[in-house]
Order: structure tokens, then C-alpha cells, then sequence
């Protein structure tokens, strides 16, 4: 990759710590664990090692138990496990299910593949700050609702829901309740031990870890299992065939470690840097912050501009590596599915541009995005006509 | 094949785009379709175009369109303006075909310009 650019696109995926990738590498040579860690030979044995530390240190940072974790391929593979495995799992109960429209697509498409096998999804529709309304999901509750899923940190904008809350209601009315969590586990203190959530999904690259590996957390309570998505094999008690990627379980193992240690001073460092870029891209006249700057992941800002087009002003932003709209769904040129659910017009959402940093991210690379910022709106501006009248 | 979604060309003429914004004592015709805002100016003496500015909100395969017509129309004759066709353009740049319709807009600014200019 070019030495040039301004990386500021954490939270569509993360560099991976050089000791990460230390450790992954040596588990794939002779010399390391790259046994399959299903035999039961020495060198099966000793990956298996590898693996149950791994599980330790992750079920550390959440202050879960060991054996409520299964390794996936990543956060995508976790929520359409949590999803359609819990809504199948409990369909003999009732087949209402709630979700939120700014949900990842990753969610939304399991929902909307359960509609059309039948299950009936009530979509609540956030504030326009980006948050949901605590009355507005009691409300929604049913007799049948019998799972919920919301997102911890929303990937576009930041915005943090109330887990706790949502949480609380879902035990009071024992339905299941889903977090994605992949921009939250290892930035924000994710507590499962006080947490009332049945159902995480989580992934190593938004962590310093690598691409291709997630977990998905499954509470040790009644009620709460998931139907398998995937059938070969008796590995991680059956709910989740496969061989065992030792190496990147690994790395999310020590990742999560990492996390553990750094996760307060990473987070006062993501709270300068945002107020940083904050306070040089609100001298822009005509530009919105998207969501709720109260209940926010410092990690993310996310702003909009009157009368910008968002692509051009991506090209002019380089060599700054930014994200307009989802960073996951950047072929896809609509406006943001999310920021139009905040109430932001086709234009602004379109204008749309999510800065995200981590603990690479340094106060030259802010303020050379302020400079960009100011330099890209100025030379479009230039260019634009005015709106009729 | 490259990844990039803009040619080497588009890259110039968006970045450098003396032809931007608007001859004030000229003739100005503005288009809007496809999400898409193009204006156009043009000094006209006798059948010669002598200079042309351009305004436009859109990507930058638009704005690179625009900036290209401009720059190659200047010194032309005022009568092919109404029969200008962008295809040419879009072949230069490496127009993804799903912008079709952007830089049609663009087309239809030019022989708006054309009609207009020939109007006594």
C-alpha cells in the first residue's frame, strides 16, 4: 500500500498489530500450531491448547465464561448465526422479531430474508440523533416477540444505543436479545458478566486482529441456543462446524489481550483526536454531524455538507482513506440507508463522509483531514452552481 | 484490470479545472436531471465560440466531462454546438456506463447552449 495516504477508515477494518500478525504467523509454519486442533495427537493437542487460550483471553475482555464462545469466519457469519439460529431455535414459541432499520447490513438482510420465510420483524425507526426510543421498543414488544437485535456502536455514525435498557426489557419479557458488537468489543467496556444481552457477534479486524475471524457469544441461560447454520461436523458442539483456524483464533486471542490493556488510554486518545477534528471541520460553514455527538464512539465522526457530492468530494479528499456512506456497501452508490433513517435528505446523506481513527491514527494525520476537508469543499464549491430558484 | 474507478485523465481534469464557474456578460444555460446540476457559459463572436466556462454539481467523471468540453470547444464554431454528442467524450474518459445518463445531461446543456446562442 501506498506511504502516502492518510488511513482514516477504522472502523470498515483496523491494521493488524504487528505482534498479532507475530503470532499468527508462527502458528502456521512446522515450527508452531498449525496441527488441527480436533486430533487428538500431540501436535492436535497442542493447537488445541492454542485455541482454549485464545477463548480465555477473549472471554476475559468480555467477562464471559469460556464455553458460551464460538469462533466464526467473522462478524457477518456471527449475526446471521445469532439471528436465524435463535429466530429458528425459538419459532415454535413465536415468530415476531425486532430490529432497527440503521442496523448493519449484515443484519438487516437476515430480517429481511426471515420476512419472507414468514417471521413477522417490526422495524423501529431511530431519532434523529440516531438513538432509539426506549418507549418506542417496549411498546413494540409482544407476547410472540421472541428476539431482538441492536447494535452496540453503529458503524456509519458512532451512535451508542442503550443496551442496558433494551437489555432489561428483553429479560423482563424472556425474548432474546442480539448485540452486534463488531465496532464495540475491545473499544468500549463490553461487561457480559452485568450485561443483560443473550446473543454478541464480534470480529477480529475492527480490533488490530485479522480479516476472516469472529465469535459469536451465546449466554449460558435457558432458552438461549441458536440452530446451526452450518452441518460437517461435531466441532464447537455442533453449532459450528469447520476446522478450527488456529492461527487467526489465535491472533483474535491476543488481540483481545491487547484490548484488555489498552482500552482506557485508546479511548482518551479517540476522544482528542475526535474533538481535534471536530473543532477544524465546524469551521466549515453549511456541514452537520451525523448522530448523536453525546452517545457516540469517539472512534467515529461522521459529517455531512450542504451542496457537496459525495463521491467528488471523496476524490477530492485523497490521499485521505475515507468512507462516504457504509464502508461495507461502498460500490453501492445510493445515499446512506442509515443516515436517510436519521431523517437526512437524499443530498446530504449522499454528501456523507465517516472520518474513523485508532491507535495508529496521530494529530498530523487530524489535521491534515481538517486541511483536506476545508481545501476539497472549497474547490467543489467553486465548481458548483447554484440551486435553482 | 485496475481498480481504479477513474482514468488518469479524469484525475487531471477534475483536479485542475481552469474552466470553472461563469462568464458574467455571457450567454448561460443551466440543466438539471438525473441528480445532476450543469451550467454553461459562453461568449460567442460572430460564429466562433470564444470562451466557455462551466458549472457543475456531480461525480467526477461529470465535472472531468465538463472541464473537457470546455477546453476543446473553445475556438470552434458556434453551429455544432446543437449538434454536439457526448459519446466521444465518454470514450476519452472511460465513462462507466452506468454515469450514462449524468453525462447526457451535460449533451443536453451543450445543445441548450447551442439553441440559445442562436437566438437572435
Amino acid at each position: 500500500m501506498s506511504t502516502d495516504i492518510i488511513y482514516l477508515d477504522y472502523a470498515a477494518t483496523t491494521p493488524v498489530d504487528p505482534r498479532v500478525a507475530d503470532i499468527m504467523s508462527a502458528h502456521l509454519t512446522a515450527s508452531g500450531n498449525y496441527a488441527n486442533p480436533s486430533a487428538i495427537h500431540i501436535a492436535g493437542r497442542s493447537a488445541s491448547d492454542a485455541v482454549d487460550r485464545a477463548t480465555r483471553q477473549l472471554s476475559a475482555l468480555l467477562n464471559c465464561k469460556a464455553d458460551e464462545l464460538v469462533w466464526t469466519s467473522g462478524a457477518t457469519e456471527s449475526n446471521n448465526l445469532a439471528i436465524a439460529g435463535a429466530a429458528r431455535y425459538r419459532e415454535s414459541r413465536g415468530k415476531h422479531l425486532i430490529t432497527m432499520p440503521t442496523e448493519h447490513k449484515a443484519v438487516c438482510d437476515v430480517f429481511r430474508a426471515l420476512e419472507k420465510q414468514g417471521f413477522d420483524v417490526t422495524w423501529l425507526q431511530p431519532k434523529e440523533n440516531g438513538r432509539l426510543r426506549i418507549g418506542d421498543f417496549e411498546a413494540a414488544l409482544r407476547d410472540d416477540t421472541q428476539l431482538v437485535s441492536i447494535m452496540s456502536i453503529n458503524n456509519e455514525t458512532g451512535v451508542l444505543q442503550n443496551i442496558d435498557a433494551i437489555g432489561a426489557l428483553c429479560r423482563e419479557r424472556d425474548v432474546l436479545f442480539h448485540v452486534d458488537a463488531a465496532q464495540g468489543i475491545g473499544k468500549l467496556p463490553f461487561d457480559l458478566g452485568n450485561l443483560p444481552v443473550d446473543l454478541v457477534s464480534m470480529t477480529a479486524h475492527k480490533l488490530y486482529g485479522p480479516k476472516g475471524i469472529g465469535a459469536l457469544y451465546i449466554a449460558d441461560r435457558p432458552g438461549c441456543h441458536v440452530e446451526p447454520l452450518l452441518y460437517g461436523g461435531g466441532q464447537q458442539r455442533r453449532i459450528r462446524p469447520g476446522t478450527l483456524p488456529v492461527h487467526l483464533i489465535a491472533a483474535f486471542g491476543l488481540a483481545a489481550d491487547i484490548a484488555v490493556a489498552s482500552m482506557n488510554n485508546d479511548l482518551l486518545y479517540l476522544q482528542a483526536l475526535n474533538e481535534r477534528l471536530w473543532a477544524g471541520l465546524s469551521a466549515v460553514s453549511g456541514i452537520t454531524r451525523n448522530g448523536s455527538a453525546e452517545h457516540a464512539f469517539p472512534g467515529i465522526l461522521n459529517v455531512s455538507i450542504d451542496d457537496i457530492e459525495g463521491e467528488s468530494l471523496l476524490l477530492a479528499l485523497e490521499p485521505l482513506c475515507v468512507a462516504t456512506g457504509s464502508a461495507c456497501n461502498s460500490h453501492n452508490k445510493d445515499p446512506s440507508y442509515v443516515l436517510r433513517a436519521l431523517g437526512r435528505s437524499d443530498e446530504l446523506a449522499q454528501s456523507a463522509i465517516r472520518f474513523s481513527f485508532g491507535r495508529e491514527t496521530t494529530e498530523k494525520d487530524i489535521d491534515f483531514a481538517v486541511q483536506g476537508y476545508h481545501a476539497a469543499v472549497a474547490h467543489l464549491r467553486k465548481i458548483a452552481p447554484g440551486r435553482a430558484a | 484490470m485496475s481498480s481504479d474507478p477513474y482514468s488518469t485523465r479524469v484525475r487531471q481534469l477534475f483536479a485542475s479545472t481552469p474552466h470553472a464557474g461563469a462568464i458574467d456578460d455571457g450567454i448561460i444555460v443551466r440543466v438539471e436531471d438525473q441528480g445532476v446540476r450543469v451550467e454553461l457559459s459562453a461568449k460567442v463572436d460572430r460564429d466562433r465560440v470564444i470562451a466557455l466556462k462551466f458549472r457543475a454539481w456531480g461525480c467526477p467523471h461529470l465535472i472531468a466531462a465538463a472541464e473537457a468540453f470546455c477546453t476543446g470547444f473553445e475556438r470552434q464554431q458556434v453551429a455544432h454546438l446543437k449538434s454536439f454528442a457526448a459519446a466521444g467524450l465518454m470514450q476519452t474518459l472511460a465513462v462507466p456506463v452506468e454515469k450514462t445518463g449524468r453525462i447526457l445531461v451535460l449533451e443536453d446543456a451543450v445543445r441548450s447552449l447551442g439553441a440559445a446562442v442562436r437566438k437572435p
